[in-house]
């Protein structure tokens, strides 16, 4: 039986990596929401971003942090030149397969430029506070998985809000709940969807960032996030961005909780496990989910 | 003494060519090729992926090797030639790559890639083509169970000998002082674990309980559950067994956590030049097993350490060392036979090599019947920002700080 430091450390630590994962999924299940699209890539661009985050750092000496000040607004304008560029000319009759192979694509040329720019070697950035960490009831909290946390948090809460009370969020809302009614009400779907996509994309960069602060970077990482992404999402109710975030929350959570008594390896397999037994049991997913099931 | 280092340094460099050249007269047979045909020798590297570090300082060893056996004339009259490729630390790449050099480029000779995942793999090839192979960075138990006739292990120990030094060293000290609880993490790769697998054995046997027992796959990034785990278990000892970037990230993490353990020891990462900074500084008390330090005294390795560092400008590292160690094997036993190419000549070489001793920049060096070598390694130790051999008593540097200080 597990000690109850252990127990509270892993649910902080759980908590901390939910919190990403949150993002992550978020950003993911909002492209399927808009345009039924699978983005392989999503986590590509998110590898990408943890690199310039790392370069940044290497060449100017400043936090890595500041460099979202380039790659959120850079990552958003890339969404909207791909979603209206690419994705927006497959036929809508196989969209959602053509776009798994369009966005595969897109990750393996993300994959090949880091390794020619960057090799393969695992880069980690080196901070002073890479090491500190604060006390909470014993148990003990990293400072920078703090950070990522935070931005993390504060990224969903701003897309939360974006989406809940501005115009622009009821229009994307709109798009992603009946695109034909959305357009007979007045709304431009095709800018709208563009916007989102380049929405999707800027969590990515946070998200990054958030990374790259506390783990190594190599360019074939992102295979390993992927797949945890998709599950979440598939979990949390394809198109759900609550959803996606408390999908992400529990199983970042369970995933940190079940290393105790199966170890590292197994313990990933978490996410595969909720995958299947989401899709055998309730294929719509259990949070929202209302627009999977209908498609 | 010193002001003649120099001097000292070239009667060193000679005596160990006339060394050679006498164990080298057993076998000559004087048929050697002219002087024009270089002696070709195939290699695949991982210079991608998750050994790309360690693989690119195998890569250094082995052309430093390569540059100074060719500026004093080459081998049997022969100019040495390098035929790198690389294999992205991938098992099936490297074996396409030693099919390829040794059966469409015909290479003369072979020398093994880095780390044992790439070697077994590499070892059967060479194995089936008949080819001598002397290898760098095999050193886990499994690659001398595979039955090669042809295979040498370029270093002083394998992978479980390599805490041999501590182990006696922890278990001599007197009860009360000697740690109770030891938590082991080690990643899913023979070597890496082999040497913390070693250790464990041995510590088991003397009585020291283990609390923690973990094993992580190799592209493991996250290290904070593992690191809770030890914390929580509060082992007086922590083990791991590292390559290099998963040995850095799990120390950030316990130190994280603020654990402070009475020893730590890591199997690879602490002797990289790059360690300190990787973790901020918070080195303190650290142990790592190592087959080399650029400071012996073996006079090929004053040699190899002033012309490597004329060459690339940095002192070289085990990696290099191993390398390096490599192409002086074969070369000792290529001189002894007075052949280089494929054929019989490859089967002189392997018996050769079976029978008798080569002096190296690690030291004398002789194999069992599998290829292990036999010997155990240093233990150096993180102390006051510098890293210093303190095991075993006869070429400690430092005395060894136990219970560590807080990192």
């Amino acid at each position: 039986m597990p000690s109850g430091g252990l127990l509270l450390q892993s649910v902080v630590l759980g908590l901390l990596l939910g919190g990403l994962y949150a993002l992550l999924a978020a950003g993911l299940t909002l492209y399927f929401g808009i345009m039924r699209v699978v983005m392989i890539a999503h986590s590509a661009f998110l590898i990408l971003a943890a690199y310039v985050a790392w370069w940044f750092n290497v060449r100017t000496g400043l936090d890595p942090l500041l460099s979202l000040a380039g790659t959120v607004p850079l990552f958003f304008v890339t969404g909207v030149a791909m979603q209206r560029l690419l994705l927006a000319r497959l036929r809508p009759a196989t969209l959602t397969m053509m776009s798994v192979l369009l966005t595969f694509a897109i990750a393996l040329f993300i994959e090949g430029m880091l390794g020619y720019l960057f090799t393969g070697t695992q880069r980690r950035i080196q901070l002073a506070y890479s090491a500190s960490s604060l006390d909470l009831f014993g148990a003990r909290i990293a400072v920078v998985k703090l950070i990522a946390f935070g931005l993390a948090g504060a990224a969903l809460l701003g897309l939360y809000l974006l989406l809940k009370h501005s115009r622009f969020g009821w229009a994307l809302r709109a798009t992603i709940q009946h695109r034909d009614a959305a357009r007979l009400a007045g709304i431009d779907t095709d800018r709208v969807a563009g916007y989102g996509f380049g929405l999707g994309l800027a969590t990515a960069a946070i998200g990054g960032t958030a990374l790259a602060l506390d783990a190594t970077v190599y360019p074939s990482l992102h295979w390993h996030w992927i797949g945890p992404l998709m599950a979440i999402i598939v979990v949390g109710g394809l198109g759900s961005i609550p959803g996606a975030a408390i999908a992400a929350m529990v199983l970042g959570m369970a995933q940190s909780l079940l290393q105790i008594p199966l170890g590292t390896t197994w313990a990933q397999t978490v996410f595969y496990l909720a995958l299947f037994a989401t899709l055998a049991l309730r294929p719509q997913g259990f949070f929202g989910g209302r627009l999977a099931q209908r498609f | 003494m010193h002001a003649t280092a120099r001097v000292k340094l070239g009667i060193a460099a000679s005596a160990v060519a006339v060394a050679l050249a006498v164990t080298g007269c057993t076998g000559d047979g004087g048929s050697e090729k002219p002087a024009s045909d270089p002696i070709v020798i195939g290699i695949s590297l991982p210079l991608t992926g998750d050994f790309a570090e360690p693989g690119k300082g195998v890569q250094r060893g082995y052309e430093a090797w390569a540059k100074i056996v060719n500026d004093q004339g080459g081998l049997l009259g022969r100019k040495i030639e390098l035929k790198i490729l690389d294999d992205q630390s991938n098992a099936d790449r490297v074996v396409a790559d030693y099919e390829q050099l040794i059966g469409r480029d015909k290479v003369d000779l072979v020398f093994g890639p880095f780390s044992t995942r790439l070697v077994v793999p590499a070892g059967r090839v060479a194995e089936e083509y008949g080819m001598l192979f002397v290898e760098p960075a095999g050193a886990a138990a499994q690659v001398f169970e595979q039955g090669f006739k042809n295979l040498f292990y370029a270093a002083p120990a394998v992978a479980g000998d390599h805490y041999n030094h501590l182990a006696k060293h922890i278990l001599a000290l007197p009860a009360d002082r000697r740690p109770k609880t030891a938590a082991y993490a080690a990643m899913d790769d023979p070597f890496a674990q082999g040497t913390a697998y070693g250790l464990k054995a041995k510590l088991e046997a003397g009585g020291i309980t283990t609390v923690v027992n973990e094993v992580y796959p190799p592209n493991t990034t996250d290290f904070g559950g593992i690191a809770a785990k030890i914390a929580a278990s509060k082992a007086d000892i922590v083990v791991g067994g590292s390559q290099y970037q998963d040995g850095v990230n799990l120390i950030v993490a316990l130190q994280q956590l603020n654990y402070q353990p009475k020893l730590a020891a890591f199997s690879t990462a602490p002797t990289n030049p790059e360690f300190a900074k990787a973790i901020g500084n918070k080195t303190e008390g650290i142990l790592a097993p190592t087959g080399y330090t650029n400071k012996a005294k073996y006079p090929s390795n004053l040699e190899f350490v002033e012309k490597y560092k004329a060459q690339f400008g940095t002192e070289p590292e085990e990696d290099e060392a191993n390398a390096y160690t490599t192409g002086q094997v074969v070369a000792a036993a290529v001189k002894a036979v007075g052949c280089a190419e494929q054929g019989e000549c490859q089967k002189k070489l392997v018996d050769w090599l079976r029978t008798n001793k080569v002096e190296t920049v690690v030291g004398p060096l002789s194999w069992d019947a599998q290829g292990r070598p036999q010997g155990a390694h240093m233990i150096q130790q993180w102390a006051g920002g510098d890293i210093q051999i303190v095991l075993p008593e006869d070429v400690k540097e430092a005395g060894f700080i136990y219970p560590k200080p807080a990192w």
